[in-house]
Formats: C-alpha cells, structure tokens, sequence
C-alpha cells in the first residue's frame, strides 16, 4: 500500500492535511445547513473567493502573458492545478467551436478518504474546484461557466469538469473618469 | 482462508463483523466475544510493563475447530480474526500480514469524513476491501 511506503514523505502528508480538512470543513457545513444544495452553493462562493485571490499569485509566479484563445487558458489552468494541487488534469472533449472543454482528473486528492453517503447524491463535495476557476479566469475578464460532468465519488471512473467560455468581460471604467 | 473478520471498537461495541460463512455466523460471533476477555487480560498484563510497541497480540485462544488472534491498536480498537485450525497455510507471519493490511484499511475508512467515530463500520469500500483480504487476493 502506498500510504505506508510515503508515510514520512513531506508532501504525501500535507495533502493528507489538506484532505482531512477540507473533509472537515464539507461535514461541518453539511451540519451547519442540513442541506445540500446550500453546501454546494457555499462551497462554490469559498471557491470564488480563493480563486480571485490565487490567480495574482499564478500571474507572479508564471509571468504569464494574455491568453488569445481558450485552448492557451486551458493549459493555464492545467498548469496551475499542477502548481496548487500537483495534479495534472487532461483537457480533452472541446466543442467545435472552441469554446468548451472538459478537464479530466484520474485523482482528485479532496477526495482521497471520502465515501459519500446514500443520501447525499446532489452534494457536490469538489465544488470549491469549479468555484476556483470560475473565481480566477472573471478577474483576468474571462467569464465561464464550470460544473461536474463525471464525478468519482458518485461511482465514476474519472471525475471531469467542463468549462465552458461566455463572454469576455469589458473593463469597467468608474462613471465619470471617461 | 480466514473463518472471520471483526473490529470492535473501544467500548467493545462491535463496529463491523464479517464471516466467509454465514452459517457459521453466530457461532463465530461467540467467539469473537469471549476473545474479548482474552485481550482485556493481556491488555492489563502488558500495563505494568514498559509501554510495548506491540500491537499483535498473537493467539489469543483456540478451539477444536477455530484458531482465535488478536491486536489492538494504540487508541484500544480492537482486532479480532478467526481461522480453521485445520488451515495450515495460515502461519504467524501471514496473520501478522491480515492484521496490518486490516489496520491500513481501518485507517483510511476512519479518514473519510463522512464516518462518525464509534459508529459502526458501513463503508462499502472498507467491506469490499475486507473481503478480498479473507479470500486471500490481497
């Protein structure tokens, strides 16, 4: 087993840390709003939140330039999910147009120990990921929509999120500074 | 291979109980039972001692039919395996195996955050690993 071979592994155990607390945090909610639709909702906007605030981080650490189209924003968010979670999703499944895509991940380490109960089918335990994204590409005045189409934990092989673009986002100038 | 699968939690309220025979089933639960009283004595015996680092108990006793082992872990969770004592392939390093990959397996389903300590044990993930472990593919 992998758990016992890594057991002093650094990393492994900050992601472990990670996992039981974000556990803890999903129950705890959970517990908190007796539903979960709310737990979803909540987790997404936690989501958001982090999102605006880790995407000036991505941009310092990357120096990266404006993305012309959605297939360099996809490797972007490739690329940070390698450098916030050390995960490597796949981008696969883009419509024609070019405007949607799906990010696939083999592993999800939020989901590591977690076995959903029967009676949570509608909770959507990772929704703190597509908040995140959603939250990052409106401050670079990209605005998406990102939701679950596969999800590991409801019996899945592989958990995907789809992204799909809906309009850039015009700078706002403050009225009156024309 | 193993006869049956117990963990008792530690108030001794049993949290998960499996046999590979259900015929057999309360019979292997009286056992598991009276082991009960076996680890208690052997908990208590190793107190006055230096802490070991021991959590395999070994034997704990047996029977005509049924070879009863024990471990404990460090927070009083307790393991109970029962075995046919005709089994010869079952020798003291292939228990000492079960135990540790039980206790791995105990510890990832106590992880999941949707467990509530001191329940019982439903997880279908822990079962179905359980299961592999008795039939002897893990």
């Amino acid at each position: 087993m992998s758990r016992q071979a890594s057991r002093l592994d650094a990393k492994k155990v900050n992601s472990e840390f990670l996992t039981l607390t974000y556990g803890a945090l999903v129950t705890q909610m959970l517990r908190d709003f007796e539903n979960a639709e709310d737990v979803n909702k909540q987790l997404e906007r936690i989501g958001y939140n982090m999102g605006m605030r880790l995407i000036e981080d991505f941009l310092a650490r990357t120096s990266a330039p404006r993305c012309l189209e959605m297939r360099e924003t996809a490797d972007r968010i490739q690329q940070a999910f390698r450098i916030y979670l050390n995960i490597q999703p796949t981008i696969s499944n883009w419509s024609p147009a070019s405007d949607e895509f799906s990010l696939v991940f083999d592993s999800n380490p939020l989901t590591e120990f977690v076995e959903l109960p029967p009676d949570l089918t509608n909770l959507r335990y990772s929704a703190i990921l597509s908040g995140c994204i959603r939250g990052a590409l409106e401050m670079v005045q990209l605005e998406v929509q990102c939701w679950f189409v596969q999800d590991q934990l409801k019996g899945d092989n592989v958990t995907e999120l789809r992204v799909k673009f809906v309009r850039r986002l015009e700078e706002v100038i403050p009225a009156g500074e024309d | 291979m193993a006869f049956c699968i117990a963990v008792i939690g530690k108030d001794n309220a049993p949290l998960y109980l499996t046999t590979s025979d259900m015929e057999q089933e309360l019979e292997l639960q009286y056992h598991v039972n009276a082991a009960l009283d076996v680890v208690e004595e052997k908990c208590l015996i190793g107190k006055g001692a230096p802490e070991s680092k021991e959590l395999y108990l070994g034997l704990l006793y047996s029977t005509e039919n049924h070879k009863i082992y024990g471990f404990v872990t460090n927070t009083r969770v307790k393991f109970i395996v029962v075995i046919d004592s005709s089994n010869v392939a079952l020798r003291e390093n292939e228990v000492r195996a079960i135990f540790r990959n039980l206790h791995l397996l105990y510890t990832d389903a106590i992880c999941n955050p949707f467990y509530i300590p001191g329940e019982s044990l439903t997880s279908k993930k822990f079962d179905r690993a359980v299961q592999k472990l008795m039939s002897g593919t893990a």
